[in-house]
């Protein structure tokens, strides 16, 4: 399995932010993690990064302990996270340079090719953090997650800022990587995106997961056959937030 | 809105005394806090008890006292003049050049929250003046300790002197913020309005200016008393007096030492402050404008600090194979470079070699190479003491990037050893050229001037030896100081604003005689070993045994500091990225 979570707790004081969490992401698999505001989303994917230490529990990444063994579990991991910080004094290709030395990357320049004219950077290579769009950073943070070859890749609203063209070459990533054969962790609340690009959801809710499964799996659960087919059905269903769909909704199976 | 203005003021400082206290729960915090309570005590009120004894005991000798008491006499009668004179030269040069007085800076979450609310532009500028409250206070409590170093009582006296006058400054500087904004757009009647304190403020600078220039041209100067004496005889005779009153009146209570002439004083600079406020009130028309106006300022000032960096100056490559060292060290490097100006640096080289060479050439007698020499190795000592704790191109600046940091797969003390390379380079090969300069300079000199008196293998070895021991005394700090960003990451300023609070100032103290003590301790070893290297060797190799001493010294001290980065590594391990305290950027 490329990504094991097992009895993952993180508390902040007397809050606790993830309460016994466990799951598992395999290579080509694309698993939506999503939640209202406050489930643990965040502080999951940022335990997972190696960013927070985890309270309890185990983390391991195509077999090595986030805890035990550092170095190895970060040398497979890709983070991109939802709020792009960068160096602001170093270019976009210098970026995917520090990345290419710090992940022992060997074919750096085809590969910083390849990305630069898939996410669209063309052009902005030698450009400043400074002097790039929100989008366009967001695009150079994805860029270093993805320049080396990390087998679990964890993305945090991977969407932000991008324009409608920027969204569906996202997607396109996306897939393509999960197809390559990487462990995907998507979490967005963009439920559409979720439901379109993943073959597995988890649904948190307080810090706890409250539903795990496909689509499809999560809509013929006996407590969720009120809820509707749709994942957005599903996930205000299992929050609470539910209402039973209204006769003759498309979103309603036959 | 005087509600909401409490309400944001008493939630904001109990959350944050809240937050400070929960951080004194750690015993490190709770000892930063208890050094910055006992530098305050001995610093202030231990002083004042000094002095005050200090002044009894004179009291006692009779010509002392005398001289004590003339001097606050003479201090309660030429301050205020003098202090009302520099009022005046602010306030009229606020009009040319407008002082930021901080009361239209709205913060972001103002602006967005308290801006567009249903309240009216008079009752926004109140809130500002009541928020500001705390700060200006702060200020002035801080100004009572540090000026006023008698009783208890005279400092709260000065305190509130001080409150006042500051706070009317600000409300000037707001009202003419307000009035410029709005001088080009008001018509008619409101024009004229507008442009009376200008022309008010420009008739007392002009009589104030026509007094001193009757009093001061053709007559000679006896010396800095008659100057005093002669700038208070214009403000508290004809004209000038009635034109200076305001100024005077609010630094009046500053000097006053009775209690009735203090109470009356404060009550008219009282009166000032009240009038003050109501023009600044009543300026409030250009509000939007302004806080537009500052907003975009702040933008801009925000904007041009993140586009201050140039690439195209530096062309160094990272090779994508390799330790991770030397990638801590080109992302530094680059850092540096890309904030250095090109020009600006061939200017500064310019400069640094044309007086060089005149000093080498033609300052051998007239003293330029000894004071150029001089400057050299107070240049030298400062890079090897101080630069370390100013550079902050280490750990120190990427704090605030610890969450990237955290996701690489780097050794936590391979990161604590790049992130010190490229400063401990830096400083050292900085040090090096100010070192050879001295010693180029100390040949040139005239006997008797900078080192000529000593003897040049003396020089020679004694500099090689410093050149030596430089990057060990740089890279010794630099851990040190990376060392206390781990262990107090909260009081590391990540962004513009300086972390706050006793605890952060005890941090600052800690910082700068901590570090040297550190130091110290750490070079004990390398002393010792060097040391007795010294005496056994300089008897038959004289000056050279320094060399052997410097380099014993050397290793011993950077043995120690790849230790120390071991040591710290486990440290970084268990950083917690929320530890570090977010400033605004």
């Amino acid at each position: 399995m490329a990504l094991s979570v097992e009895h993952f707790t993180r508390t902040y004081g007397a809050l606790t932010a993830v309460d016994d969490l466990s799951f598992e992401v395999a290579s080509g698999e694309i698993v939506g993690l999503i939640g209202p505001n406050g489930a643990g989303k965040t502080t999951t994917l940022r335990s997972l990064a190696g960013i927070l230490r985890p309270t309890s529990g185990r983390v391991t990444v195509d077999g090595f302990d986030l805890v035990e063994a550092p170095l190895e579990a970060k040398r497979r991991l890709a983070f991109m996270p939802d709020e792009p910080h960068l160096f602001e004094y170093l270019t976009v290709e210098e970026h995917l340079r520090l990345m290419a030395r710090l992940y022992s990357v060997e074919d750096f320049e085809q590969r910083a090719a390849t990305l630069i004219d898939e996410l669209e950077l063309k052009g902005k290579e030698r450009s400043l953090p400074g002097e790039l769009s929100r989008g366009m950073r967001q695009k150079v943070i994805i860029a270093c997650g993805l320049v080396r070859n990390a087998t679990t890749l964890l993305f945090d609203e991977p969407l932000t800022g991008l324009d409608p063209l920027g969204i569906r070459r996202m997607r396109e990533t996306i897939v393509s990587r999960a197809r390559a054969g990487a462990a995907i962790l998507l979490s967005s609340h963009l439920l559409h995106l979720v439901q379109e690009v993943c073959t597995r959801v988890i649904i948190m809710d307080h810090g706890r997961k409250i539903a795990d499964g496909t689509c499809a799996e999560l809509a013929s659960r006996v407590d969720l056959a009120a809820a509707g087919s749709s994942l957005e059905q599903i996930f205000l269903h299992v929050t609470g937030h539910g209402v039973s769909a209204p006769p003759g909704d498309p979103a309603e199976p036959a | 809105m005087l509600s909401v203005s409490l309400y944001i003021i008493v939630c904001s400082a109990r959350n944050r005394m809240r937050k400070r206290l929960a951080r004194l729960r750690q015993p490190r915090y709770l000892a930063g806090a208890l050094a910055g309570i006992a530098y305050i005590y001995f610093s202030f009120f231990a002083r004042g008890v000094q002095v005050q004894r200090a002044t009894q005991a004179r009291g006692r000798g009779g010509r002392q006292a005398a001289a004590v008491l003339n001097l606050g006499a003479r201090l309660a009668i030429i301050g205020p003049a003098i202090t009302g004179v520099g009022l005046l030269a602010l306030s009229a040069v606020a009009w040319v050049l407008p002082f930021d007085s901080g009361l239209l800076d709205f913060s972001e979450a103002e602006v967005q929250m308290l801006v567009p609310a249903p309240v009216t532009r008079r009752q926004l500028l109140m809130y500002r003046l009541i928020r500001s409250q705390v700060g200006i206070l702060f200020g002035a409590v801080v100004a009572a300790l540090v000026f006023s170093t008698t009783s208890g009582y005279s400092r709260v006296r000065t305190a509130l002197a001080m409150w006042v006058l500051i706070l009317a400054m600000k409300v000037y500087f707001t009202a003419v913020t307000l009035v410029r904004a709005r001088l080009a757009s008001a018509e008619g009647r409101a024009r004229r309005m507008l442009w009376a304190p200008v022309l008010l403020t420009a008739a007392a600078a002009a009589v104030l200016v026509r007094g001193l220039m009757a009093e001061f041209v053709g007559r000679p100067i006896a010396g800095f008393g008659d100057v005093l004496n002669r700038v208070r005889a214009v403000t508290t005779t004809g004209p000038a007096r009635v034109w200076m009153w305001p100024f005077v009146a609010l630094a009046r209570p500053l000097f006053e030492t009775a209690m009735v002439p203090y109470l009356m004083a404060m009550a008219t600079s009282v009166a000032v402050l009240v009038a003050l406020t109501v023009w600044a009130l009543e300026s409030h028309h250009a509000l939007q404008d302004a806080v537009a106006d500052v907003t975009a300022r702040r933008a801009a000032a925000s904007q041009s600090s993140r586009s201050a960096y140039r690439t195209g100056f530096v062309r160094w490559r990272l090779a994508p194979a390799g330790r991770p060292e030397p990638a801590f060290m080109w992302k530094a490097a680059l850092q540096t470079f890309r904030v250095v100006d090109r020009r600006s640096l061939v200017r500064l080289l310019i400069l640094v070699g044309t007086l060089v060479f005149m000093a080498v050439t033609v300052g051998r007698r007239n003293g330029i190479a000894a004071g150029l020499g001089t400057l050299t190795v107070i240049g030298a000592l400062f890079t090897i003491l101080m630069a370390p704790q100013i550079l902050r191109v280490d750990l120190r600046q990427d704090l605030r990037h610890l969450e990237v940091l955290k996701t690489w797969p780097v050794k936590a003390s391979a990161v604590i050893r790049g992130q010190l390379l490229w400063p401990g380079v830096f400083l050292s090969v900085m040090s090096w050229i100010l070192i050879g300069l001295a010693v180029l300079l100390s040949a040139t000199v005239a006997p008797g001037m900078f080192f000529s008196g000593v003897r040049v293998e003396w020089r020679l070895w004694a500099s090689l030896a410093a050149v030596i021991a430089a990057p060990a005394l740089v890279f010794g700090q630099l851990m040190i100081h990376n060392g206390v960003a781990l262990l107090f990451p909260a009081w590391i300023q990540t962004g513009k604003q300086r972390s706050r609070g006793l605890d952060a100032m005890g941090q600052r103290l800690i910082m700068l005689g901590g570090t040297w003590l550190a130091l110290a301790i750490m070079a004990v070893p390398g002393t010792l070993a060097g040391g007795l290297l010294w005496f056994a060797f300089q008897r038959f190799i004289g000056p050279a045994a320094l060399v052997l001493a410097a380099l014993v010294g050397t290793m011993i001290l950077g043995i120690e500091v790849l230790l120390g980065s071991e040591a710290l590594g486990p440290i970084y391990e268990k950083l917690d990225v929320l530890a570090v305290e977010r400033a605004d950027d």
